[in-house]
């Protein structure tokens, strides 16, 4: 039997809507982007936004599909707010399961002098900058105390190649130590490429562990950002690239870019040459204002409205590539987009509040030092020392995630509380940054009027949406990136 | 709601009857990238003063910046209001299987 519902029965009367938690962005023109608890979205013209709000809207259409988003309810309804517990939960899934990622830095030692480098890359002969084994030891001891059921190790340097007998020593130790937890382990080597060779090859392959490096762009940008004798950085880089595809397999690497001003008109080149590599993936990432990077001739000298120019430049080159039949993604609007069109948080630490810092990630130093970031490691290198965690050698695994040092910056950078963060429209999809903010206003809340991160994530998530809404391919295309 | 350009900063007025002192701060929150706003009463009247970060910003730009700003937060302010008690249920049940509010049982 088919039931059929009357027309009467799906008509909401003026005033018989009870608003749900909702918060509002004015668009381009008269247009309203409202967003519910979880991120899901409608764009209503701002006199149907009012007349919602007041009680006066008689569109049915619009009516039925806010109450599809979960943006309205009927009174006496308990499912939509149900529903909404739901997804909030299968948002903050990832919470209790804290600290997937673990950042060994096995040395400081460095053949390259990239300028725009975060930390205090010491030459290559300085052996007394390598993690010791003791050190590993102790740090891995940590990293099973972490209650996530999938851990990456990701060592980092400096060049860790430059130590790679601790970093075959840790995975052993790790894969031995792991019998007991029974834990998914996930490897990686952050690397130039410069020093791989057989032995490296042979061992990834052998112990499945991936390898990420430094890409900016084509031979003279790269090679210009990243310094090295002989000027070969972007050579090497890339022979690795192609080594590894080929004895590994096409996605056993990844390259990330940084973004210095010699970038900021180049976003073709630089995409053009991840996908001549076979690259399918470009994070098209700002320099962060820690280290070198915002020393004189770091490569950091542009403003947040530069930047957006050159990511959106480079998002619709992307977008095009697609059209095109060119599959690439753009790292950063797939994060986004699955925070926009699915419930799923990816975790990504600069994109989650509570902050990912300690809880998404945990940095341990050549020196035994315990950072709750990677950019809390580069600030300590700028002698500030607000985000290191304790030491290995020295602190318990309570000291470290229950000590003030982690608990503060956490409990004051919440988006649901801070100013500003509460009532924005874009809160469900942004996260909190207290390093940043630390760094850039010495506070962890930060002013976000003035804020950096609060402009530049702004302008992403606007940008998203107005091609969501103009541009009916890149809304699609931005729905497959979130279901990956 | 009147705006009046003095020498040092350009006045704007709000009635107090309609605007709440929150939303005025709030608002002055928000666009503390482009002005600074004193805030002082008046009667029945929030005096507001409006100092550009920039000698050059145009005064009655900040003056409809302001404005508009205002009337968005006592906007999010009634909405917030209506809508606070759903959205603490919400949480509650959003919470409430998850183990992290339960309370430990004292032992016997």
């Amino acid at each position: 039997m088919t039931a059929r519902l009357s027309r009467e029965s799906t008509t909401v009367a003026p005033g018989r809507w009870q608003l749900l938690p909702m918060r509002f962005h004015r668009f381009d023109g008269d247009c309203i982007l409202l967003t519910n608890l979880v991120g899901e979205h409608v764009f209503l013209p701002e006199k149907e936004f009012l007349a919602v709000v007041d009680g006066s809207c008689a569109d049915q259409h619009v009516l039925a599909e806010l109450r599809a988003k979960h943006l309205i309810q009927l009174p006496g309804e308990r499912l939509p707010a149900e529903l909404l517990a739901i997804k909030l939960r299968t948002r903050l899934r990832r919470l209790p399961d804290s600290t997937g990622l673990h950042m060994f830095v096995v040395t400081l030692r460095c053949e390259h002098t990239c300028r725009y480098c975060q930390v205090s890359r010491q030459s290559s002969a300085k052996s007394e900058y390598d993690m010791s084994q003791d050190a590993a030891q102790r740090s891995l001891e940590l990293v099973f105390r972490s209650p996530s059921p999938h851990l990456k190790l990701e060592f980092q340097g400096g060049e860790p190649l430059l130590n790679f007998p601790l970093v075959k020593w840790i995975v052993a130790e790790a894969k031995r130590m792991n019998q007991a937890y029974g834990k998914r382990l996930a490897f990686v080597i952050a690397t130039n490429l410069a020093l791989l060779d057989d032995e490296v090859l042979e061992f990834c392959g052998r112990e499945d562990v991936y390898l990420s490096t430094s890409l900016d762009g084509p031979a003279d940008l790269h090679n210009g950002n990243r310094r090295r004798p002989g000027q070969d950085s972007w050579e090497q880089t890339v022979a690795g690239i192609r080594r590894i595809q080929d004895s590994l397999g096409p996605d056993r690497v990844s390259a990330l870019m940084t973004t210095t001003e010699a970038s900021l008109d180049r976003a073709h080149d630089i995409i053009d040459a991840y996908a001549d590599l076979g690259l399918r993936r470009v994070f098209l990432r700002p320099i962060s204002p820690y280290g070198f990077a915002i020393r004189r001739r770091g490569g950091g000298g542009y403003d947040v409205e530069r930047w957006l120019e050159f990511y959106q430049a480079g998002l619709d080159y992307i977008i095009d590539l697609n059209r095109r039949g060119v599959p690439m993604v753009e790292t950063y609007a797939a994060i986004i987009a699955k925070k926009m069109f699915t419930n799923d948080d990816p975790g990504y630490v600069d994109l989650t509040s509570p902050a990912g810092i300690g809880l998404g990630a945990l940095v341990y130093n050549y020196d035994g030092d315990v950072y709750a970031s990677d950019e809390g490691r580069m600030l300590a290198e700028m002698k500030d020392h607000t985000f290191r965690l304790g030491n290995v050698h020295t602190s318990s695994y309570e000291d470290i995630m229950l000590g003030e040092q982690l608990l503060q910056p956490l409990e004051q950078s919440l988006t649901l509380s801070a100013p500003m963060c509460s009532t924005c429209a874009f809160e469900p999809y942004c996260g909190a940054d207290p390093v940043f903010h630390h760094a850039t206003m010495n506070d962890f809340v930060g002013q976000k009027a003035m804020s950096a991160f609060c402009q530049r994530n702004m302008g992403v998530f606007t940008a998203l949406f107005r091609r969501v809404r103009n541009d009916s391919f890149a809304k699609e295309l931005f729905w497959n990136w979130a279901q990956q | 709601m009147t705006a009046e350009q003095g020498v040092d900063g350009t006045a704007v007025t709000f009635d107090r009857m309609t605007v709440d002192l929150d939303a005025l701060q709030r608002a002055a929150y928000a666009v503390a990238d482009v002005m600074t706003v004193d805030i002082a009463v008046g009667g029945d009247k929030y005096l507001c003063t409006l100092f550009p970060r920039d000698s050059a910003a145009d005064r009655d730009e900040l003056a409809h910046r302001i404005r508009s700003e205002v009337i968005d937060q006592t906007l999010r302010a009634r909405i917030a209001a209506q809508t606070e008690p759903l959205r603490n249920l919400i949480f509650a049940l959003a919470f409430s299987q998850t183990g992290l509010a339960d309370t430990e049982t004292p032992s016997q």
